[in-house]
């Protein structure tokens, strides 16, 4: 149960206003604690009694804090600094008595802290209402100084309030403009947000019929009130149903529609299940489908989800499996919505309970997905949806299905590709409620050999029989679902994205899969089947090998030692780093310490943690300045609105962009330097000024003669200028994956536009970073783990990798077998695939 | 360097800011009591005394520890706003000199630019809107353009306390925004902050006890 707060100056007050709060809850009332006063007679607020206030009523399921005035509010803010789980505790806006009073009955209702802090903030409007006609929507607010500060107020027409996919639109249109721009729930009396911040603006939980402010201030302050007004105005260009009529939007059909616009709007006609496999594969699938071929010869590559060989039998999951009984659904007819609704609320908890059973039986680590999966259950987009649509007639199992497709598509059309993959849950979670909606008995996915299907949920995955299952090929999925995470857990290969063809595979076919690679065959012949039986003991025999000396040097066959390193992101890296046998932390991804908070860390914060990685590795660490840009906007440091952040202020520009944050980071890594052994690399240069301006910057903060620094190499542009770079490096690290990206204009996660950094292209410009850079040259992005790469590498000059941690053994194999050949006739092929085929063929 | 401050210089410089408090209490809660609620002197006298008891009680190690015990004092025995708001100062300081024995003047400078920054993230108030920031910032600009000029320490202060002084004037004629005081809206006009003058006599108890 959601624990509550109450904050006051005096101890009386919030003594008597929690007295007259629990009167209304008569049973199971919520953690009450109070911070108030200095002592029973002293009016005053203490950050540190709050700081324990919430220790105290955090039950693990947060809590919400109702404040008075002026101090209550400065306190409460500073106490977050002092709690031990900032991320569960809401300061909530409301009036206190009101407030609490609201929260109170909320909270005992078993409702999340958001939707507590929702109810208590809308209690004020009981009163404004009861007191005073509710104001008309006032229209535009006029201008105030000279378009410099504008604002403007409009209700959301939208079925389902600001919810996901809207809120993206209206996050979108807020960055477009040279402004600050704020927003917030008038209805609700909420605080104001930033509207650039789509995690934010989805705090603000605004429903249907409510009403949003929009303010701005600067240069186009006015262009953006307009904008946004209008783009509510315009229903945010969602297509919905409203009042019997369907509503197309205008602008549905603009760029950046992805997912959700090109495969049909969220009420598809009830005939999609035409459109679906034998499995139940859903419609995006079919798009996807065509990203790998498979050959006639039964031989196919598709994407790489969980390494390792599997071979077996092809079995199907047979009716009754979950996915395969929404075929069906279309066909069953509505009973009357008034019987409807209970049965889905029935579904709901059957599933609820089964959910945390699977969770519980889930290894650590892993019950997280189940976490997310029990939140979606109480989702009030989705239930709402669910619910209008079996007002409408709909029979509940369709309307389940169709609610949690509508929402799934919404997760596909965000650029984020982490949102992206929860889609996948989403239809997941909506299938188990279908399931119990049907009687149907849960399928524990029972077979030997590989599992064929069009994907998998999370719970399918824990509920496999690893010594039955060896492995998974999955016609839709992606790398990096829930699914594919958990089969990394448990070892079992998997295969995804290969296409809807492999559903008509006949049960009982032999199939081959590399997990490693995304290779699969399809019947194989004698031969085929041998070579993937040679892989996997080949995989076993190497890795067993690698293991044995991974804590051994890695010298190439003419003797020259190569510095195999890890790439860290984490303290826990680390130490996997160090039980690898990493021979430094060759990038340390700070992002991690920056990301998913309100606040920079402290100088103190960063210290800290980059002297416990160098610890936990034990050898020298390689700090890489805060690598972030538009895609990923930190909420203490935003930038202006980008087009393309992947060309825009991410990397260095960025740091440099924000000097505070910048010079606090240096200062951090200049006061670690002095007990771990540290260097300084700069991401994404690209031109020697940017480096001078760093490193004036790291001289400010203190940086003693001897602490090395280098640049990443990235953008084309630095490759081609690095001798400019030399009189200020003491190194360079090569970023192949960035350097791939911009160099063959292809983004690294768009299956369709393959980025192999071993394209001759790529190449080149490490032939010419090798030779001009007149410094050791490291390769730090996935080109260096290729293990076929690894040779060409050391042959263009390269003097230290660093790989993930876990392929630190078998690249130190690799480098071992390297020799000095020359690799000249690789930058004059034609392309990626080109220089593969000759490496294979020796 | 003979420009360096160390831990007693700096443990000084708290317990003159407590007897300034001290003995302009009556002050401060006059002027408080024109815009706000009376409180001010009372506050901070009750908070800075509490702080030179638990320095009496046990000496501090190093500057990091005297600003964090002073912050985490103010915090919990203040009670009004300038508890979080001085207390998230002085643990900004903390946090800046980390392991540090002696500071510079760039330490100094560096030290109260997060102090500043603190105070702004903390209460949102922007220059002008009638707040300790008012005298604070041009305060703190001050100390670093000396010292990035080359001036000796004692004279960089010097500037600081004429600048927290001109600031601190400056806040007569403006409207509150922020806090208790803006309440009163125009008639908060004509009467100086009384946060602006208890950062004063922050800024004043450096130059006098630091050199």
């Amino acid at each position: 149960m959601v624990g509550l707060v109450v904050v006051s100056h005096s101890r009386g007050l919030a003594v008597a206003a929690v007295q007259l709060a629990v009167e209304m809850v008569h049973d199971g009332r919520p953690p009450i604690e109070v911070a108030a006063g200095l002592d029973e007679s002293t009016l005053g607020t203490d950050a540190t009694a709050i700081a324990s206030a919430i220790d105290r009523a955090d039950a693990g399921d947060g809590v919400v804090v109702l404040m008075d005035l002026g101090s209550a509010v400065l306190s409460a803010e500073l106490a977050l600094e002092m709690v031990a789980a900032p991320e569960r505790v809401v300061l909530c806006p409301a009036p206190l008595v009101e407030g609490l009073a609201a929260a109170v009955v909320s909270a005992a209702s078993g409702a999340g802290r958001s939707e507590v802090a929702a109810e208590a903030a809308a209690a004020l409007e009981a009163k404004a209402t009861h007191l005073a006609p509710a104001a008309s929507p006032s229209d535009v607010a006029p201008s105030e100084g000279g378009g410099q500060v504008a604002s403007g107020v409009v209700a959301v027409s939208n079925p389902h309030g600001l919810h996901a996919r809207p809120a993206a639109r209206l996050v979108g249109e807020a960055r477009r403009f040279d402004a600050r721009v704020e927003i917030r729930n008038r209805s609700t009396g909420s605080g104001w947000v930033p509207a650039g911040s789509l995690s934010r603006v989805s705090t603000l939980g605004v429903l249907r019929g409510q009403e949003i402010e929009v303010r701005a201030s600067g240069a186009q302050a006015r262009e953006a009130v307009d904008g946004l007004v209008a783009l509510a105005r315009r229903g945010f260009d969602e297509a919905f149903v409203d009042g019997g009529q369907t509503a197309r939007a205008p602008g549905l059909a603009v760029a950046g529609q992805t997912a959700a616009g090109a495969s049909g709007l969220p009420d598809a006609p009830p005939d999609i299940a035409r459109g679906q496999t034998a499995a139940g594969a859903p419609g995006l699938l079919v798009a996807r489908a065509d990203i790998s071929e498979i050959s006639e010869r039964g031989r196919g590559r598709a994407l790489a989800a969980s390494a390792g060989v599997g071979i077996g039998p092809a079995w199907i999951p047979g009716a009754g499996s979950s996915a395969a009984s929404l075929g069906d659904i279309s066909e069953i007819s509505g009973q009357d919505a008034g019987g409807e609704w209970p049965r889905v609320e029935a579904a709901v908890e059957a599933t609820r309970l089964e959910i945390s059973q699977v969770r519980a039986s889930a290894a650590p680590g892993q019950a997280d997905v189940f976490e997310a999966h029990l939140l979606l259950l109480e989702d009030a987009d989705l239930l709402d949806d669910i619910r209008a649509r079996i007002d409408r007639g709909v029979a509940a199992p369709r309307a389940v299905h169709d609610a949690a497709d509508r929402v799934a598509r919404e997760f596909e059309a965000l650029a984020d590709p982490y949102l992206k993959g929860r889609a996948a849950d989403v239809r997941a979670v909506g299938e188990q409620v279908v399931r119990h909606l049907l009687g149907l008995e849960r399928t524990h996915l029972d077979g030997d050999g590989v599992l064929v299907a069009a994907d998998l949920t999370p719970a399918d995955v824990v509920g496999l029989d690893r010594e039955r299952v060896t492995g998974v090929l999955l016609a839709g999925g992606s790398p990096t679902a829930h699914a594919a995470i958990l089969a990394r857990g448990r070892q079992i290969p998997m295969v995804v994205g290969a296409g809807a063809a492999v559903l008509g595979v006949a049960p009982g076919t032999t199939i081959a899969l590399d997990g490693g690679t995304g290779e699969f065959a399809i019947a194989p012949g004698d031969g085929a089947l041998a070579e993937f039986r040679a892989r996997e003991t080949e995989r076993a025999v190497r890795r067993r090998r690698a293991d044995a000396l991974a804590q051994d040097p890695a010298v190439t066959r003419n003797g020259a030692t190569i510095a195999v390193g890890a790439n860290v992101g984490s303290i826990e890296d680390a130490r996997a780093a160090a039980a690898h046998g990493a021979d430094l932390a060759g990038l340390v991804r700070t992002e991690f310490l920056f990301l998913d908070r309100d606040e920079a860390p402290t100088v103190d914060e960063q210290v800290a943690t980059y002297r416990s990685i160098g610890a936990a590795i034990g050898r020298p660490i390689v700090l890489r300045t805060l690598d972030v840009g538009g895609d990923k906007p930190l909420r203490y440091a935003p930038g202006p609105p980008e087009q393309n952040p992947f060309l825009g202020v991410r990397g260095l520009r960025h740091s440099l962009a924000h000097p505070g944050l910048f010079r606090d980071q240096l200062e951090a890594i200049v006061r670690a330097a002095r007990h771990t052994p540290v260097t300084v690399m700069f991401p994404m240069v690209t031109g020697v000024a940017e480096l001078i301006a760093a490193r004036r910057l790291l001289d400010e903060a203190g940086a003693r003669d001897g602490l090395e620094v280098g640049i990443m190499v990235e953008v084309p542009a630095a490759a081609l200028k690095i001798a400019t770079f030399r009189p200020y490096v003491d190194f360079v690290s090569i970023g192949t994956n960035d350097l791939a990206q911009y160099t063959l204009a292809a983004e690294r996660g768009n299956p369709a536009v393959p980025a192999d950094a071993l394209d001759p292209a790529v190449l080149r410009l490490i032939d010419r970073v090798c030779r001009d850079a007149g410094v050791p040259v490291t390769v730090c992005g996935e080109l260096a783990a290729d293990e076929a790469a690894v040779p060409v590498l050391t042959a263009l000059g390269v003097a230290e990798l660093s790989v993930t941690p876990a392929a630190v053994p078998l690249v130190k194999q690799a480098v071992r077998t390297a020799g000095d050949d020359s690799v000249a006739w690789a930058l004059d092929l034609p392309d990626a695939a080109a220089v593969r085929r000759r490496l294979v063929s020796g | 360097m003979a420009d360096t401050v160390d831990l007693t210089a700096l443990d000084r410089w708290i317990r003159e800011f407590a007897r300034l408090i001290a003995e302009h209490k009556e002050m401060l809660t006059e002027l408080d009591s024109a815009i706000g609620d009376a409180d001010h002197g009372i506050n901070m006298h009750r908070g800075m005394t509490a702080v030179v008891t638990t320095l009496e009680s046990e000496s501090p190690g190093r500057p990091s520890e005297l600003f964090k015990r002073t912050g985490m004092t103010l915090v919990s025995t203040v009670g009004g706003a300038s508890g979080p708001l001085y207390g998230t100062a002085f643990l900004r300081m903390s946090a800046t000199v980390g392991d540090a024995e002696e500071l510079d003047g760039n330490d100094l400078a560096k030290m109260l630019r997060a102090a500043l920054e603190g105070v702004v993230q903390r209460g949102k108030a922007v220059p002008g809107d009638k707040t300790m920031l008012d005298a604070f910032g041009p305060a703190v600009e001050a100390l670093e353009a000396a010292i990035a000029d080359g001036e000796p320490l004692a004279r960089a202060l010097d500037a600081a306390v004429r600048a927290a002084e001109e600031g601190r004037a400056k806040t007569i004629p403006m409207v509150a925004r922020k806090g208790r005081a803006s309440y009163l809206g125009e008639r908060s006009a004509g009467h100086q902050d009384p946060g602006a003058t208890s950062v004063t006599f922050l800024v004043a108890a450096a130059a006098t006890s630091l050199v």
